[in-house]
């Protein structure tokens, strides 16, 4: 078995992953599990698309 | 002697719920969310099979490398450690991975990563299903 993922879609996988498991494992009430599963998601994609962005200009 | 200095022997009940916790937190290690739900904690337990289910199997899909006793320095020794994590998915990756290995590329790479995830994340998970066994999280 052989996955041919581009770089954001192994990142969108990881991060919702970790969102998930973070969001059940820390929160209780279905409500806060969602809201920090999407607010942890969220902030794993900015900080993930930042620092590729960040490191653009030493890529050149 | 002030109270404060006396040792009070613990209660036998407090043997046996730690007894039980262990069982529960190696439980959890050896089938992810296998600890929650013999806490009836369901909601926990699919999150926790599903997401290491997942991380494994991305990560063995990308050809990551599993890294195995006979690593040789320190860090393939942690990649091991990080692997093993996993319980019983370390040898759910390995017949996964049948053309074995390939970091040439990024996304063997990444696979690695994926892996080493997956078991830290299930020891993290198995933590907390024996801390909630002795009442120490909700």
């Amino acid at each position: 078995m052989t996955l041919q993922l581009s770089h954001l879609q192994a990142m969108l996988l990881f991060a919702l992953a970790i969102s998930v498991a973070f969001g059940f494992l820390s929160r209780r009430p279905a409500m806060e599990r969602v809201k920090y599963i999407v607010w942890s998601l969220f902030l794993f994609l900015l900080i993930g698309i930042g620092i590729g962005w960040a490191m653009y200009p030493l890529s050149r | 002697m002030t109270d404060d200095t006396q040792v009070t022997a613990a209660p036998r009940g407090d043997s046996k719920l730690e007894t039980r916790a262990l069982l529960f937190g190696v439980a959890g290690w050896i089938l992810p969310g296998l600890g929650h739900a013999l806490q009836k904690m369901w909601g926990r337990a699919l999150a926790c099979f599903l997401t290491v289910a997942v991380l494994v199997v991305i990560g063995a899909g990308m050809r990551g490398n599993l890294f195995t006793a006979d690593g040789g320095d320190a860090f393939a020794s942690l990649g091991y450690l990080a692997d093993l994590g996993a319980g019983s998915f370390y040898l759910v990756a390995k017949s996964l991975e049948t053309r074995g290995p390939d970091v040439s590329h990024a996304d063997g790479d990444y696979g690695t990563r994926f892996l080493a995830v997956a078991g830290v994340l299930n020891l993290l998970a198995a933590l907390h299903a024996y801390e909630a066994a002795r009442g120490r999280k909700a």
